[in-house]
């Protein structure tokens, strides 16, 4: 199957597969705003729009790593600004113990990232992303031992 | 259609004139979608979002049987309703509807790489395709609506907000939390270009309130309990006791034997009234009140009291209302200077704007003589931005917004003390001048031909006061003359902005709101629904929203009372589509999504057999999907965004 990463690899150089999962009413809007204003970021990362970040199950983000992502980023809204009052505040627990776990899969954590970007933020978002390519790009592939 | 249809997609890719197609190869895109699990028709064109884009998809439908739709295109956020909409028109399910969104997220993010943006279109694609072959349609449901308005305020706002729900035929209930209705409009005396001061507004409003029949009044009281969604809320309304009663004929002659004293905060603390009052002239309810917080009860009102007006042993009482919509007009607190702020409270020539507006009101507590300890000053100067427009610092409590109105009305206050006492030098020390609102410039204009010197200081160079017994001195860094200037002056003002009031952080948690970074109440878009906040059927007006004055203030409460009556006049609400759902036959009501809801939709019921089930009471429901996320067994499932689709995506990305 092709992808942007094997047009990409044909460069001979790694380029990473990341997932964004973000939610609907800030960082969803920060990411579209940084398309608005024209910004420009690598184009490794595909978006996965939920409403809330607290719909982000620990799950899914094990399912990406499985089935090939080499990173991961949960967008949600900052503190304080969560559409539904306190799902981000569910979101970072959920970070917190996803962080713990890959640990222990031997997965090194900064291939999952969380960031609160608001619908004002397009810059961030352009700066996150371009901040994550960077160092998954240093990291490598992603290799997950055959046991798991 | 039926569930057990076979999926049969259609895929529209948009060039969007050239926003996309002048970067991503739209037919490659539209051809490779082709060749996708259950794609039966793919296609690209030039505006999708176009009545003949719309019209092609709903002809399509029909002549191809078409199920499914997938639009690659711009964000959801900025069309999914459009094309919901159209494929709900030629009767096919709004929800059986997935975006890719090629635009925003690809074409415009990466223009100088039309390659590869080609090839994640096509995932982007890929995954939308992937999610619309598990998608199902929904149904919404109405619920009826309790057919009143709450009104949580008496202030202007509030007050506006009642009157024109009210006058519109609809039931209100209006809730004030001090002993009388008016807010803090009704202490600003003279107003600027205008004969009428600002009690003269309130009590217009007030009257019109008053003898509204469909008006139902609570001053003195809070909402204490606050359930329900859109349509069909419930809360508590506790009534601290008054302790006079309507019978009271307002004879004074409690006030007569009362033997203590308190500041009158009518007066921001000018001067002081009894434990028993009456707030102001033109107050209503038009009777006396017993300020429980001084009073020691020796019973002497109650002895001379001749109609037996008054109950000392009088008890809170608590009323359960249920209405349809609220707007919360809590209004605002004036910033109160902290002690020794620029001389506060160590010399009583120190005073706040608030003050000065009191001393300047012919009804106020010099009947508008500005005297101070029986001089009239000669010289009066004006500090602006006291506790504002500076970020906060360990040992400031400042706030780095602008309150707006403080400008304009010390420019009013100046222009008043020159009208009353001409030969009065005033100096303006100002960080900026924003007189921002119609008119208010004129002012601005007339104050610097009645020669009132303006000084410009920055937060690097704060004014510093000096006190001594009997003068108070002010030295201010010239920003302009680099030079230190000294002006010893006999009132001095301290320009104060709007903070939230003391208890927003307690109302906003009870009805679950928003607030800014400035504390204040966010609404839902600043722009498309200034008045709204994100939770269906509650409405912000006033200075609850933001600092505001009393133009903006009655404008937001006509706004929000138009918005809080729609739901009324049409008698039923939708209640939200993404709803969470129980698989009966996988939950085990383990009890771990019951806390996790903000909301409190989710409950629990006993089945036969000694387990329990969990169950989302949908008029509660909003669609978050965090109980979710956090459901062990999957039973718990987010329509529009079920564990399966969102796999699904995450498979073929």
């Amino acid at each position: 199957m092709t992808s942007v990463e094997t047009v990409k690899k044909s460069e001979a150089k790694f380029e990473p597969k990341i997932i964004i999962f973000a939610c609907n009413w800030c960082s969803y809007a920060g990411l579209d705003l940084a398309g608005t204003s024209r910004l420009s970021y690598p184009p490794n990362v595909k978006v996965i729009r939920t409403m809330c970040s607290g719909r982000i199950d620990a799950s899914f983000v094990l399912e990406a790593f499985q089935k090939g992502a080499d990173a991961v980023m949960i967008a949600g809204c900052h503190f304080g600004d969560c559409h539904y009052m306190e799902g981000n505040y569910r979101t970072q627990r959920r970070y917190s113990m996803l962080k713990r776990m890959l640990n222990e899969f031997g997965i090194e954590e900064d291939r999952l990232r969380l960031e609160w970007i608001s619908g004002a933020e397009g810059t961030k978002a352009k700066e996150v992303i371009t901040e994550m390519v960077e160092v998954v790009r240093k990291l490598g592939p992603l290799v997950i031992a055959e046991e798991l | 259609m039926a569930d057990n249809e076979e999926p049969r997609i259609g895929v529209y890719v948009c060039h969007c004139g050239t926003n996309i197609a002048g970067v991503v190869d739209v037919k490659a895109v539209a051809e490779f979608a082709k060749q996708l699990p259950n794609v039966a028709l793919s296609v690209d064109y030039v505006f999708m979002c176009s009545a003949p884009g719309q019209e092609m998809i709903q002809n399509d439908i029909k002549k191809h049987n078409l199920n499914r739709i997938v639009v690659a295109a711009c964000s959801p956020r900025m069309h999914e309703p459009t094309f919901q909409a159209a494929i709900l028109q030629v009767g096919l399910n709004q929800f059986l509807f997935e975006m890719a969104n090629i635009r925003e997220h690809c074409s415009w993010v990466h223009p100088t790489e039309p390659e590869v943006a080609t090839q994640k279109s096509k995932e982007l694609v890929r995954m939308a395709v992937a999610k619309a072959r598990l998608l199902e349609p929904i149904e919404l449901e109405d619920a009826p609506v309790v057919a009143r308005v709450l009104v949580i305020g008496g202030g202007v706002a509030g007050l506006t907000a009642a009157s024109d729900a009210a006058s519109a035929g609809h039931a209100v209930t209006l809730v004030e939390s001090s002993p009388t209705l008016g807010g803090n409009a009704a202490r600003v005396g003279k107003l600027a270009h205008s004969e009428q001061t600002g009690a003269d507004v309130a009590v217009q409003l007030i009257r019109k309130v008053v003898s509204n029949e469909n008006i139902q009044i609570f001053t003195d009281s809070d909402i204490t309990e606050f359930t329900g969604s859109i349509g069909n809320y419930t809360a508590t309304i506790t009534t601290r006791p008054r302790h006079v009663s309507g019978a009271c004929t307002s004879c004074d002659k409690c006030v007569d034997v009362c033997p203590i004293e308190a500041p009158n905060e009518y007066e921001y603390g000018l001067n002081t009234r009894k434990a028993i009052f009456k707030p102001y002239d033109g107050a209503h309810p038009a009777y006396y009140v017993i300020d429980v917080e001084t009073c020691d009860k020796c019973g002497k009102c109650v002895e001379v009291c001749e109609v037996n007006a008054i109950d000392l042993k009088e008890e809170a009482m608590n009323v359960e209302i249920k209405f349809g919509t609220t707007i919360v007009a809590s209004g605002f607190d004036a910033y109160l200077p902290y002690d020794g702020e620029y001389g506060f409270k160590k010399s009583s020539k120190v005073i706040t704007l608030n003050q000065l507006e009191r001393l300047l009101d012919d009804k106020g507590p010099t009947n508008g003589k500005l005297v101070m300890n029986g001089k009239t000053p000669e010289t009066v100067t004006f500090i602006s931005c006291v506790g504002s427009m500076e970020p906060p610092s360990e040992d400031r409590d400042t706030v780095p917004y602008c309150s707006r109105m403080c400008c304009s009305a010390a420019f009013k206050s100046m222009l008043q003390i020159k009208d009353k006492n001409p030969d009065t030098h005033i100096f303006g020390l100002f960080k900026d001048i924003r007189t921002y609102a119609r008119r208010d410039e004129r002012m601005y204009e007339e104050a610097s031909k009645e020669e009132i010197l303006f000084i410009r200081w920055t937060n690097e160079s704060r004014p510093t006061v000096k006190t001594e017994k009997d003068s108070v001195a002010v030295t201010v860094f010239d920003a302009m003359l680099q030079e230190d200037l000294l002006i010893p002056t006999d009132l001095l003002v301290l320009c104060v902005g709007m903070r939230p009031t003391a208890n927003a952080d307690e109302l906003s948690e009870m009805l679950k709101l928003c607030k800014g970074a400035d504390g204040f109440i966010q609404e839902a878009h600043a722009k498309l629904r200034p008045v709204e906040t994100p939770t269906a059927g509650i409405l912000v007006a006033g200075a609850a929203q933001a600092p505001r004055d009393i133009i903006e203030s009655t404008t937001s409460g006509s706004a929000a009372a138009s918005k809080a009556i729609m739901p009324l006049i049409a008698g039923k609400v939708k209640l939200e589509a993404l709803q969470a759902i129980v698989d009966e036959d996988v939950c085990g009501g383990c009890g771990i999504c019951e806390p996790v809801c903000p909301y409190g939709a989710i409950s629990y019921k006993d089945r036969d057999e000694g387990s329990r089930l969990a169950e989302v009471n949908s008029s509660l429901c909003i669609g978050c999907g965090t109980c979710v996320a956090a459901c062990p067994s999957g039973a718990l499932q987010q329509r529009g965004f079920t564990d399966l689709q969102i796999e699904a995506m995450i498979q073929s990305m």
